[in-house]
């Protein structure tokens, strides 16, 4: 396998477009990322478009990569659709950063696009909710449902084991509106108090709205290449892609020993880029609902259980702390247009990296990120999909 | 029109004195037991070891929790659960009519029996899977 780098990223910002179909939000985040790597479209090789979506939103189904693409000028090359639920777009990379390791092509891109407002939220919950298995969206089983009292979440057993307040379930939040709040691409620009996320109305006990991740339209974009012909290119410092893993969620029965889903892929991808967790300088992690930052902070290997709450008071994973954790503002405060998610964090890891992320930058400029992508519900206790993408200076 | 795919998933049983149950499959290799019906057995990874098992007629209340927001086709507010089964699985369920939607009404670790009833008002044809407390299925028969 051959080292692969990212050497361009580009975004659209996420938000509410109501008059902008897919290809439309594609377009300037791939055009970024093109221009970022100087890399024309006619030197890609191979593109993997993300969406999870589209079809059932916008009724395009089949070919929206390839729709997506004309638009932008990028044609006459394998495209490949990648649907994986709210992880398309860290499989989209995948698929790109494996084309070019295995070294069947030297230039691949990869797009993650959502158009989540489409005038009726109603269509949009239930669309989300049909990623999970169709057996339990037919009985209304929302992700904020899943998040409180799914046996492989449930918040509410969380709060009681560990002591967490209602307070302590904000303040990701709180902590996600300040990055938030420093980044222009960000769906919600305005910094929360811990009060009105706590008094904010109740979705589902006990997640409340300023908790919860909101419809987004949005689209992000990576070029990667071989590292040793990034220079071909761009003289910008190449960012590598250390590991990029992807997995399934497994059939769990309450007796299941195996480790959480979550922390298997972090755990392979640590192993796979041989750095353990204590080297990461900055992470940008799905939480969709800002608890489950809380939860994933012990599953990747950040903190013992329990002990969430604590790496925010002690202002570790905050912009100033030793590990910063979602500097974009995350899914609740940046946005997460589900089949961009993945892709939009890659972006933001590699403007960290390059010190390229103003007044939101992190110091000193980190050195290891990882990403961490998970989407989609199985009947048997997990979620689908699972990725855990490292990348390295 | 009836829901084929969620119908699978359970059997109303109208001999007298039969309660409905879940379908699930039980592996006649190592016995475990899965919901829904599975062809291969998730645990041994063994093919065409799996045995239908009606299972799930009881169970205990996992964990629960009130929705302030409907799913497209329900109405707000509605209890949302799982239920533990005695067989294995821990399922994902709705709370049958009978049980009245608000705090204190259900406790996590009580008894629950499976009621088969449409799945909302609103979708009276498709027939779904619940649980209500035991004690009050019984207070109420």
């Amino acid at each position: 396998m051959r080292d692969v780098a990212i050497i361009g990223v580009g975004a659209h910002p996420s938000g509410r477009f109501l008059e902008k179909p897919l290809k439309a939000l594609a377009h300037p985040a791939i055009w970024d990322a093109l221009t970022d790597a100087g890399v024309k479209p006619t030197d890609l090789q191979v593109a993997y478009v993300g969406n999870s979506l589209g079809g059932l939103l916008t009724g395009q189904e089949g070919v929206r990569g390839q729709v997506v693409l004309q638009h932008s000028g990028i044609t006459g090359i394998p495209i490949i659709n990648v649907e994986n639920a709210c992880a398309s777009a860290a499989t989209a990379l995948r698929g790109a950063w494996l084309e070019v390791a295995s070294g069947v092509a030297d230039v691949a891109l990869a797009v993650g696009v959502e158009k989540m407002n489409v005038g009726d939220s109603a269509r949009t919950i239930a669309a989300l909710a049909a990623d999970s298995e169709l057996d339990l969206a037919e009985m209304g089983l929302s992700f904020t449902t899943s998040y409180a009292i799914h046996p492989k979440i449930n918040l509410k057993a969380r709060m009681k084991e560990y002591g967490w307040t209602a307070r302590d379930l904000a303040k990701p939040a709180v902590k996600n509106s300040q990055n938030g709040s420093l980044n222009p691409l960000a769906q919600h620009r305005r910094p929360l108090s811990i009060e009105e996320i706590v008094q904010s109305r109740i979705i589902v006990d006990p997640l409340t709205l300023l908790m919860c991740s909101s419809i987004s339209d949005g689209a992000a974009a990576a070029v990667v290449c071989s590292l040793d012909q990034a220079a071909r290119f761009t003289s910008k410092a190449p960012v590598r892609i250390a590991s990029c893993v992807l997995r399934s969620g497994e059939y769990r029965l309450p007796d299941d020993r195996r480790p959480d889903s979550a922390t298997a892929a972090a755990f392979t991808a640590y192993e796979q880029a041989g750095i353990g967790p204590e080297d990461l300088d900055a992470v940008e992690l799905h939480d969709a609902m800002a608890p489950a930052e809380l939860m994933l902070y012990e599953r990747l290997g950040l903190c013992a259980a329990g002990e969430g709450p604590k790496l925010i008071d002690d202002k570790i994973t905050t912009l100033g702390g030793r590990l910063p954790v979602n500097p974009s503002g995350g899914l609740c405060s940046r946005g997460h247009p589900v089949g961009a998610t993945g892709l939009l964090q890659i972006c933001e890891l590699v403007w960290q990296m390059r010190g390229e992320a103003g007044p939101r930058q992190i110091e000193p400029v980190p050195k290891t990120a990882m990403a961490q992508n998970q989407g989609g519900l199985l009947l048997g206790q997990d979620s689908a999909a699972y990725a855990a993408t490292i990348l390295m200076r | 029109m009836v829901n084929v795919q969620a119908s699978q998933n359970f059997r109303v049983t109208l001999e007298p004195g039969q309660s409905p149950c879940l379908l699930g499959s039980r592996c006649r290799e190592c016995s475990t037991v899965v919901f829904p019906k599975m062809p291969v057995c998730p645990a041994c990874r063994r093919n065409g070891t799996m045995e239908e098992a009606e299972i799930g007629r009881t169970g205990k209340l996992y964990s629960h929790v009130i929705a302030h927001v409907a799913p497209q086709g329900f109405a707000a507010p509605l209890f949302q659960v799982f239920v533990e089964l005695p067989e294995g699985p821990r399922v994902f369920a709705l709370v049958g009519s009978e049980c009245p939607v608000g705090p204190g009404v259900l406790e996590d670790g009580m008894a629950m029996r499976l009621v088969i009833e449409p799945v909302s008002t609103a979708r009276p044809d498709t027939l779904a899977y619940k649980y209500v407390p035991l004690d009050q299925s019984e207070r109420n028969s």
